[in-house]
């Protein structure tokens, strides 16, 4: 059984090689995959060509429930944009470097993820065509946007976060991108001369680099707590029994932690068996991963509680009633379902024996994150449907148009991520040779025999520590 | 926008702030509707429909829930002792209220803060206005309503509404709205204006009930009353000192507590500027 | 005399090391362990003390990116908000102080890290050509130690690196 994050006798030339070899052109699965996800994306390109010319009735959007799943599928984008700066900057500035073969496709989920929640908001509106008003310009007619909608907040906070993370992706990917240059022919040559921006690997290159790396890592850091604070602030700024709750930005951004990490534990094992990563993404380190999902989980459980337990000693009526409602009306099924996926499902991660066994970890991680994805729906449509005004009490259900939207930017999402897995190396080669290197330096196997030996263990001949 | 603009805007807030307010207010349209003369007729509301362009959106749509009926009356069946006299009637006798619930013209909107694009505030007249040229449809002002008064043109209900002749109806004083807007109740708006500018180019003050809104206009008990609460004079603000309502706060005291005018959600803070006066029942 | 600019590749960062550690030592004379670039495929975490101490330009762009974030990104919305009365106000103040925070603080983050990224291609000398010297092992696996001395110091520099178990040497001569 292996224990070792990483095997430190690895050569640095075998890295290039077999991460390089991820590049190469790919096999027929590949472009299964692809048109299963083109196939998706024209689901979604038609459903949002039909609403754009006939209207947003089309979705069975209805009063009161004007938001939908439309809007839980965008908070569940945006949550799942989380992993990348858990795993590349928090990780990377307490040094566990066991983050280090897994941080790029992390990082490049985050970018994408960002890519696809940007949609949402733009197909929702009535009159998206007028999008840009969102935008502070400076118009001929002196109007503004109104700064205190938390929407707006949204727009300056995704744009930033979007920016910030591509940057940070590639920033982080332009040692890589000079690897890629030197073993390149054609077409790739060129992207990848383009692309690594002059990287010859001097001292002050490197010197450079590192810092500019931590400073990002430093900002990326407050920037994803703030924009989900922001994008929970959509809910929590508002008078609606049920969304008025302080808790909602922490709420929203652990509940973004926990999506963010099942994301990662699934395309953790798919990249592994696709492109033979054993050596680098190791059980050990899917161990790792498990075992913060589920710290994570446990975290949204109990803040999740809470959001109950103030409801229900609280003198808000309304509010109660709300919550009664979620657990016993017309939404209980996918309330009821979501509290399982999201908070009994995980203690699966607890056990050691099924967090090695990757086939359940892959069915389990895909399950948390529709719990997830429930969670969002159920934040935005009970509280919408059965609100304050009784008389406005009423559950429509979505059409066939929300549904292949919401489905649709999974093939968006994945169309994104196959096209950077082949282009870019989605393991971080001299993160990984630095990680090996500095398990060489520290001679993990002898430091293990010395201080891991039992007091009564027969000590062997001619054999001391740090000799 | 220059330098001088924002001298100009700065020393003029500066102004309205020592007046209590932000706004200097000319008017404060509001309402007083008597639940005890409201017979549930619906006249009201087929009122609003005829002045406003409202769409009738058909069966289908009604069915799930795309309504457009920005005056509605609410009937809630509440007292269910009195219902076993006669059982399954439909009588407000036996216990059936009704509650015409159209824009309360907050004073304090929860709907304002909220619109990304700014396409509805605050007017002098006291009035929540909603521009229909700046509206992108994000429909966030209408989640945040605790009334749920503002309704959302799912599609362009001008293709279906009014085959003609039936277009000939439309009121021209107002816009047809196109789909992916917001829309609710203006208090006619458009009444209001006509009024104050006659006014306006006679020189004099607007008198109470020299325009009605069209709800107002059409209620055969009269339970509706509409006018200026600024204005002492007017039969709204009397109403609204016998009830012992006031604007500006969340809760009410009264010196007698069976007087009958509320303010429905003035606990949220919303300001509401409409006072309903409760039904009186047999005890 | 022309300058030779003189590049040894080595097999891993011990051999690097040694060869610059007798540099340092001052064993060709006029030549400072203060002129060698090291090319490698990772940054070794102790380059400080074999190559001194050298600084980077990058956290002083950033600070100066957070600070013109913070102001620009405030003075710009407050006048937008202050030019725009008719806004919505919904009982709040004109320049609202939450509303500011959270915007603030995101043009914080856009700037510093636009100013970090700018400081980094600056400062790192990025987006010039390559070096003719380049050699693609940097990026597989071998150390790189560039020095560029004069005609006399060359042949003792190729020695140098020789005793060190040099892989390959490669020399370019600069008028």
């Amino acid at each position: 059984m292996q224990t070792k994050d990483i095997n430190e006798q690895i050569k640095w030339a075998q890295i290039n090689n077999d991460v390089l070899r991820s590049l190469e052109n790919p096999r027929m699965a590949y472009w299964v995959a692809v048109g299963i996800c083109v196939a998706m994306i024209a689901c979604a390109v038609i459903g949002v060509g039909y609403v754009y010319t006939t209207g947003q009735g089309t979705l069975d959007l209805y009063w009161p429930d004007m938001w939908g799943t439309w809007i839980g599928t965008f908070i569940f984008w945006i949550g799942m944009s989380h992993s990348g700066t858990l795993l590349s900057a928090i990780l990377h500035i307490v040094h566990a470097d066991w983050r280090k073969p897994i941080y790029r496709f992390a990082e490049a989920m985050t970018t994408f993820s960002l890519m696809t929640a940007g949609l949402f908001p733009i197909i929702h509106l009535g009159r998206m065509w007028n999008l840009y008003w969102v935008i502070p310009y400076a118009s001929d007619r002196g109007i503004w946007p109104n700064f205190r909608s938390p929407l707006v907040w949204d727009a300056f906070a995704i744009f930033t976060y979007l920016t910030s993370s591509a940057l940070f992706l590639y920033i982080g990917m332009v040692p890589d991108l000079a690897i890629c240059r030197d073993n390149a022919r054609g077409w790739r040559k060129k992207l990848y001369t383009v692309l690594s921006l002059g990287w010859a690997g001097t001292d002050r290159q490197w010197r450079n680099f590192r810092k500019t790396y931590l400073l990002m890592a430093c900002f990326l850091i407050p920037l994803a707590v703030s924009v989900h604070s922001i994008v929970s602030s959509d809910f929590a700024m508002s008078i609606m029994p049920g969304w008025h709750v302080t808790t909602f930005p922490p709420y929203f951004v652990a509940g973004a932690l926990y999506s963010g990490c099942a994301a990662i534990i699934t395309l953790f094992i798919i990249l592994r068996y696709f492109f033979r990563f054993e050596e680098y993404m190791t059980i050990p380190i899917l161990e790792k991963t498990c075992k913060l999902t589920f710290v994570i989980a446990m975290a949204w459980t109990y803040l999740n509680a809470i959001e109950f337990a103030t409801v229900w000693y609280g003198p808000d009526q309304v509010d109660k009633e709300l919550l009664i409602n979620k657990f016993t009306g017309p939404y209980s099924p996918y309330f009821w379902a979501m509290l399982f996926f999201g908070s009994v499902m995980p203690f699966t991660l607890a056990f050691e024996k099924l967090r090695r066994h990757i086939p359940t970890m892959f069915v389990v991680s895909l399950f948390l994150n529709v719990g997830m994805w429930l969670e969002r729906w159920m934040i935005v449509s009970p509280t919408l449907s059965l609100s304050y005004e009784p008389f406005a009490w009423k559950v429509v259900w979505p059409s066939i148009v929300q549904w292949a939207v919401v489905f649709g930017s999974f093939g968006w999402f994945g169309l994104l991520f196959l096209v950077f897995v082949k282009v870019f190396p989605s393991v971080s080669m001299y993160e990984v040779k630095e990680m090996v290197y500095h398990r060489r330096r520290a001679v993990v196997d002898d430091n293990a025999k010395a201080l891991h030996r039992r007091s009564s263990d027969p000590q062997p001949a001619a054999e001391m520590p740090g000799a | 926008m220059s330098f001088k603009n924002i001298l100009e805007d700065w020393a003029r807030y500066r102004r309205t702030r020592e007046d209590g307010g932000f706004h200097v207010y000319e008017h404060k349209w509001g309402m007083a509707i008597d639940l005890n003369k409201c017979i549930g007729c619906n006249a009201c509301s087929v009122a609003c429909y005829a002045e406003n362009n409202l769409a009738v959106v058909g069966p289908e749509r009604f069915a799930k829930n795309q309504v457009m009926h920005w005056m509605r009356i609410e009937r809630y069946w509440d007292e269910p002792q009195l219902a076993q006299a006669v059982p399954a009637s439909q009588y407000q006798e036996n216990g059936g209220s009704f509650l015409p619930m159209l824009c309360q013209q907050c004073m304090a909107a929860t709907c304002e803060p909220v619109c990304p694009v700014a396409a509805t505030y605050h007017t002098p007249d006291g009035l929540n206005a909603q521009v229909y040229n700046r509206c992108v449809g994000s429909r966030y002002c209408s989640n945040n309503c605790p009334y749920r008064l503002r309704y959302f043109n799912w599609f362009s209900y001008y293709e279906s509404s009014w085959p003609a002749p039936l277009h000939m109806q439309l009121n021209p004083d107002l816009t047809v709205r196109d789909k992916g807007v917001m829309e609710k109740c203006t208090f006619c708006v458009q009444r209001i204006r006509r009024a104050k500018d006659k006014a306006k180019m006679e020189n004099r003050k607007l008198g109470d009930f020299e325009f009605q809104t069209a709800c107002q206009q059409t209620c055969p008990t009269t339970a509706i009353v509409f006018g200026d609460l600024m204005d002492p004079e007017t039969q709204v603000s009397k109403l609204w000192a016998a009830h012992q309502v006031e604007l500006g706060k969340a809760e009410q005291d009264k010196e007698n507590p069976e007087l009958r005018g509320y303010r429905v959600f003035e606990a949220l803070n919303t300001d509401p500027k409409i006072m309903y006066m409760e039904r009186v029942r047999e005890v | 005399m022309s300058k030779h600019r003189i590049m040894g590749l080595f097999s891993d960062f011990e051999q690097a090391f040694a060869a610059i550690a007798e540099i340092r030592a001052h064993q060709i004379p006029g030549v400072s362990v203060d002129d060698v670039t090291l090319k490698s495929p990772i940054e070794h975490p102790e380059i400080e003390e074999v190559l001194g101490e050298r600084s980077s330009h990058v956290p002083k762009f950033t600070l100066m990116g957070a600070t013109f974030g913070i102001t620009f990104g405030f003075l710009f919305l407050a006048s937008a908000q202050a030019t725009f009365l008719v806004q919505p106000q919904g009982g709040k103040a004109v320049v609202p102080f939450p509303s500011n925070f959270v915007l603030t603080y995101e043009m914080l983050i856009l700037f510093g890290v636009l100013f970090t990224l700018v400081s980094f291609l600056i400062s790192a000398r990025m987006l010039r050509r390559r070096d003719t010297l380049y050699s693609e092992m940097v990026s597989l696996d071998q150390v790189g130690v560039l020095l560029e001395v004069d005609e006399k110091n060359a042949q003792a520099l190729k020695s140098l690196f020789q005793r060190h178990k040099v892989v390959d040497i490669r020399e370019e001569v600069v008028r």
